[in-house]
């Protein structure tokens, strides 16, 4: 019978040594630079050194490790340097950075109340997604806040979006303010009347 | 009788997709959705789609990658039209939304009369 | 016992949406009836009262809602040929590519990870042996993998029940299978022997790279239940143990839209699998 059992590989007992493991982050070889990415997560000075490569890494899977890395580290830095991608030009690093950022669990409370309220639309428009994992009074509080000051439509768009999910009671006068603000805006009618009777939804007994 | 049209919206925003459903199914086309752009190229593999209605905030693959990876796709697939939407206006995002292969480029949020109108369009319908 | 709750509209669509966005499961109408008895079923099981109180709970994955939620739906019970589906793909597409692409140089390498109870790696052993017409020209390996210690010893046993053996026509039990009383088979000693086992955690690098490059991974209803952060550990770590133009195939209700960008999605007759792609960098 064809079917062969073979003895498991052994892989080396690995210490990542730090310098390698930077240098081999510009690699001209993908292969190397996604190794570089993964190991970078525990060695020393690996923040920094993803930040800048990231500056310029073409290869979509080489950055999706770079991004796992540093959201593994955790450090201040490191959730700066993906902030800064959060207000890139560029939709992936956008795309990317959020991503990175919802999987940091924890981290959400105290970033939270800083980014929603950042001058940048699309940064706030991205945050709401982050709020998607609070409880849902706490979930309530932040988005209420953000719309009861909000002036740009698709801001409130977005954080109506999460309220059909996660709001409760509480957030139905802030919906109602918003409704009157932007009454004008058919899109935001239609968005406030759906989370509104979702958030108001109960059961009927069967029968 | 023609079949009818069908338009893949591809959004993140569970409100968004809705609120494109109800405007392009009381228009008579067919409807598809998708939350990213990877699910949305799944979905081109396996659904016949006449046209993308592409955002281009997503998790997992923005509009733009999603855009860049189908316009590499052999046959028609590759060459579905493809209408973007988006939060930004700047001359910029219009650039890098035809750089990615879009056809269009619409600021957010849309009225639903604009909707069926270039979704008629890009389908090949009249109105 | 109390009749289920129908739920509202407003809460059917608030719940369609959850899972959707969360797995890519799309629940319709037709199904209603069903997920109308989960939910019941699982507020009678967490002690929620009410259907707020058990979405709530749901949506913060409290102790692996999700999981048990969805469970249901993607049947999870272990058996042999299960989503025979990707084992047809298996013989019709994806071994020939691996082989237009390696030839015989290496063995062909097949990683059901997790195995449970072994069912799955057994099918494919199996599959391969009455339907893969090259099976005596290539050489095999097939692993399965689990973190559960106690049921990788079970799969080394190779004992079964009735359940496990449902989907299989009598004859292929009588071939592969020695019945040891009414209520349980072996299978035979030949097969037991081409399948190796090893205990894995998918979400350590450290546990995942000694395993090799694989061809094919099953990966199946596991990936989805993550939280995110162990699921991209585990999508990376799976991409490293998978040769350039390897496949994998998660479960029939799962997606990589909801996982990992890492990988291209081919659509097969048979099935929707996953592709790391070949050694070309995607420069932009």
């Amino acid at each position: 019978m064809p079917l062969v059992r073979k003895p498991v590989d052994r892989a080396a007992a690995e210490n990542p040594d730090a310098a390698a493991v930077l240098q081999a982050l510009g690699s001209n070889d993908a292969d190397e630079r996604w190794a570089a990415a993964r190991a970078a997560a525990q060695v020393s000075g690996g923040a920094t050194a993803l930040i800048r490569a990231l500056q310029r890494e073409r290869d979509a899977n080489v950055r999706e490790a770079m991004l796992t890395s540093l959201a593994r580290i955790g450090s201040d830095e490191s959730v700066e340097g993906l902030l800064s991608l959060l207000r890139s030009d560029d939709a992936n690093s956008r795309t990317g950075a959020l991503d990175a950022l919802r999987s940091m669990t924890g981290l959400q409370r105290d970033l939270l109340p800083r980014l929603l309220q950042d001058a940048d639309n699309d940064v706030r428009i991205l945050s709401c997604e982050l709020v998607r994992a609070l409880p849902s009074d706490e979930a309530t509080d932040h988005l209420c806040a953000l719309l009861t000051r909000e002036r740009d439509v698709n801001v409130c768009a977005a954080a109506i979006d999460v309220l059909t999910e996660v709001g409760t009671a509480a957030a139905l006068p802030v919906l109602q303010q918003c409704g009157e603000r932007f009454r004008d805006t058919p899109f935001l009618a239609f968005a406030i009347e759906v989370a509104t009777d979702r958030i108001t939804a109960e059961s009927t007994r069967r029968g | 009788m023609a079949d009818r049209k069908t338009v893949l919206v591809v959004d993140d925003a569970s409100l968004v997709r809705l609120y494109y459903r109800s405007t392009l199914e009381k228009a008579g086309f067919e409807v598809e959705e998708a939350m990213n752009g990877l699910e949305a190229l799944e979905k081109v593999l396996t659904t016949s789609v006449d046209m993308l209605i592409v955002d281009v905030n997503m998790p997992q693959m923005d509009g733009f990658s999603f855009l860049e990876a189908l316009r590499q796709k052999e046959g028609a697939v590759g060459g579905i039209p493809a209408l973007v939407t988006s939060t930004e206006s700047a001359a910029a995002d219009f650039a890098a939304a035809r750089a990615a292969g879009a056809n269009f480029y619409l600021v957010k949020p849309i009225d639903q009369a604009t909707l069926v109108d270039f979704a008629a369009m890009f389908c090949g319908v009249s109105r | 016992m109390a009749d289920p709750q129908a739920l509202s509209e407003d809460e059917f669509r608030k719940l369609c949406e959850f899972v959707y966005r969360r797995t890519g499961m799309v629940f319709t109408e037709p199904k209603r009836y069903y997920l109308e008895r989960r939910v019941f079923e699982r507020m009678t099981a967490t002690g929620s009262g009410t259907f707020a109180s058990y979405f709530a709970r749901l949506r913060q994955d409290v102790q692996h809602e999700i999981e048990h939620f969805v469970n249901a739906f993607t049947v999870n019970e272990t058996y042999f040929y299960r989503e025979d589906h990707q084992l047809r793909c298996l013989t019709t597409d994806l071994l020939p590519e691996r082989i237009a692409v390696k030839g015989k140089a290496a063995p062909i390498r097949i990683w059901s990870v997790p195995c449970s109870t072994g069912e799955e790696p057994y099918s494919v052993a199996m599959w391969l042996l009455e339907n893969w017409p090259l099976v005596d020209e290539h050489e095999i390996e097939i692993l399965g993998s689990d973190i559960d210690t106690q049921a990788l010893e079970a799969a080394r046993d190779g004992i079964f029940g009735k359940r496990a053996l449902m989907r299989l026509p009598a004859d292929l039990v009588a071939k592969y299978f020695t019945a040891i009383d009414d209520e349980r088979w072996r299978i035979l000693e030949d097969l037991r022997d081409s399948v190796r086992f090893s205990t894995v955690n998918i979400v350590e690098q450290g546990e995942t790279r000694p395993h090799g490059g694989f061809d094919v991974i099953f990966c199946r209803n596991v990936l989805i239940y993550f939280d995110d952060a162990s699921r991209r550990m585990a999508a990376e770590n799976l991409f490293e143990n998978l040769l350039p133009g390897g496949f994998i195939c998660l479960g029939h209700t799962e997606s990589m839209s909801r996982i990992s960008p890492l990988f291209q999605v081919r659509r097969f007759a048979d099935a929707i699998v996953y592709q790391r792609p070949t050694r070309v960098t995607q420069d932009g």
